[in-house]
């Protein structure tokens, strides 16, 4: 499911000539391909990764490399950092079941995730300018490789551990919120009332998916009862003869037949619909990641402020006493302010950028929670009428079975 | 369900009250079981119905009579029918539920009431069993009068109501080896009734098979029921907390999922006691009929048996009558006493097949209507259940629509 950004530039996907002036800018990508590498406990999925493009910052109009999942972890890892404030597109899970790991539906499903994921950094007017996102989109393996390892830090993590960094974060934005830290809140009632919102928020899409997925589930059970109990019918028409041993004939082509059709409104559900409230759940997830660096942001500043008042007393302090420290110390005091000049800036950037993405959060959650329930109320009515009408087929030839 | 049987005496079944004037109505025997209710305490506790027969046949006490029975006494009536009408496929009885804790669920008490009644009124509509006096004897008799003829009913009919299943398996495993021809190979050779008896046996499997997957079919219709419910409720509450366009489409669409579970129980219980019901009833039905399958089986070997008999001992008699023995008389008598009661096996034999004849054609019409009529109702709740889901469903996308223009 790809939502389409309108970025300041527009967004487009045709092929163009290397003449930038010619033609709106535009870049497109595509996830595709999933093919298994290695065997064993190594074994792992590569994706191909296209590239269509007419920016001048890239190396030409097409460009497919091959890329893994971890690669798009270290992409997220590098945007998460470097564009603070702005909500990062989600990542699927890292699948830890190893049964399921291979299995044709998985690999689907996260094959459409990691391409949602790198569409909405490439539609987003900010993101799509990422160094790190051309190198993602372009390097050689090699170099791709290289830039993997070279981060420190809380880059250089396994794919599992960006769980633990979100928990992490939760944790530390609940402490924030129930005050357990130092009360250093910002008073911002709008603000407040979001991040209530968002934490309330992840709980009901969790659990509202947690049921989409059982709905997923009892449809396919449904399905396979319906197929055993045809099967029985059908052979109890055979026993039988005559006109009611047709009846029964049909009837049991007729729940064999539904029984395929619920299985495969299973699947429509499970692509369709519980996916795209997983992909919600992720969103507020990474939402959660921003609000922490908020936080974080907000947190340094007044600590620096405290710092240079601090410092402006000691300082004063030195110069009622013209003592020799006082020219390290006016020197100290200049940097501290030119610290809490950067602190202050990059924490009203942090300000600027969320306002901006919580109007642009809003408008695509609408817009992607009523497309996912349009599929849903839609699939959901279109195996019902098939089943009725199924049915209904068989009734005149009952009736004149039981005519008393 | 109440299967109408045409009697040769020209009466349906009817239920309004009529003078005592047998001559003016077209004689009447209708009988209803009604009002379970639950008697005792702790593990002695059972429950008794009230059976209301309304008649206008002469050997009846008068034209309405209201009764107390127990469980107990339905088995005491088919034990009675099984080994008087020999021939004749007794109608069946619900079985005994031996897991406890259902043992008074409304539901199970339901639909043993619905069982016992069809029971007796299979019995009530049987130009034969209708005529039967242990069915008086049921239908009337002080509560008393009832357990003395329970308990003066010895080996065979003393019996405790689980015994009867065990009878049926016994008689099962009989005829199972009769037919692989364990015993003496002492079966009739007759092609129809083997073809009968081979599709009773089938049937029994097939249907067993089908009633399973049809009760399974009753769960997984609960189950999604269930799931639709609790998804509502979650819908409704992410709705709650959205707010605006997109906030009150969520919460219509959990309030539509709660509407439609319960649509989805109503169905279920439903298809429990409209199809799946009727098909444990075809179950037993077939039952039923094996163990007459039995009587007959029995009867022919007895007759066979007999017949062997009766020819050695006219050997004897032939071997004294030329050595002038003494007890030659003896032996006549005997030889006499054979024959008469190889007559009377022969009789016993020839009235089974007689019967079951008549019974088999009896047996076809009545499951063709009622196996027509159990799944028309599966295909009708069925449909009706889905066009009530489309409907929901649809009646919804306007709105979701309006939200999603991209």
């Amino acid at each position: 499911m790809i939502t389409t950004q309108t970025s300041p530039t527009g967004g487009g996907g045709l092929l163009s000539p290397r003449s930038p002036n010619s033609q709106p800018p535009f870049l497109s990508v595509s996830v595709t391909d999933p093919a298994k590498m290695g065997n064993g406990v190594q074994a792992y999925i590569s994706y191909k990764v296209v590239t269509k493009t007419n920016f001048p910052e890239y190396q030409g109009p097409e460009k497919i490399v091959i890329r893994r999942y971890t690669d798009f972890v270290w992409l997220n890892d590098r945007l998460f950092e470097k564009y603070k404030g702005i909500f990062i597109p989600p990542l699927p899970e890292k699948n830890t079941v190893e049964k399921f790991r291979f299995s044709a539906e998985f690999i689907e499903m996260r094959r459409q995730s990691l391409d949602t994921f790198v569409n909405r950094i490439a539609s987003h007017h900010e993101l799509q300018q990422s160094e790190d996102l051309r190198t993602f989109l372009q390097a050689d393996e090699q170099t791709m490789e290289r830039a993997r390892s070279q981060d420190t830090g809380i880059f250089k993590k396994k794919p599992s551990d960006l769980m633990q960094i979100f928990r992490d974060v939760q944790s530390k934005v609940t402490d924030v919120v129930l005050g357990k830290e130092k009360p250093v809140e910002e008073s911002n009632p709008e603000y407040e009332k979001l991040k209530r919102y968002i934490f309330e928020l992840e709980d009901h899409v969790a659990e509202a998916q947690k049921h989409a997925y059982r709905l997923v589930k009892r449809h396919r059970e449904l399905g396979q009862s319906l197929a055993d109990f045809g099967n029985a019918i059908k052979l109890l028409g055979a026993c039988e003869g005559d006109a009611l041993g047709t009846a029964f004939s049909e009837l049991g082509a007729k729940s064999e037949m539904l029984s395929y059709k619920l299985q495969r409104e299973a699947h429509h559900l499970l692509m369709n619909f519980e996916e795209p409230l997983k992909d919600y759940v992720r969103a507020v997830q990474s939402i959660k990641g921003t609000i922490a660096e908020r936080a974080n942001a907000f947190r340094q500043q007044c600590e620096l402020a405290e710092s240079i008042k601090l410092k402006e007393i000691d300082l004063n302090k030195l110069r009622l006493l013209r003592s020799e420290k006082m020219l390290d110390a006016e020197h100290e005091y200049e940097e501290l302010k030119a610290d809490g000049q950067e602190a202050t800036r990059r924490f009203e950037t942090i300000v600027r950028l969320m306002n901006e993405e919580i109007v642009r959060f809003q408008d695509q959650k609408t817009q992607d929670m009523g497309r996912a329930f349009h599929e849903f109320a839609k699939g959901q009515a279109r195996l019902a009428n098939a089943i009725a009408d199924a049915w209904r087929s068989l009734l005149p030839k009952l009736d004149s079975l039981s005519v008393s």
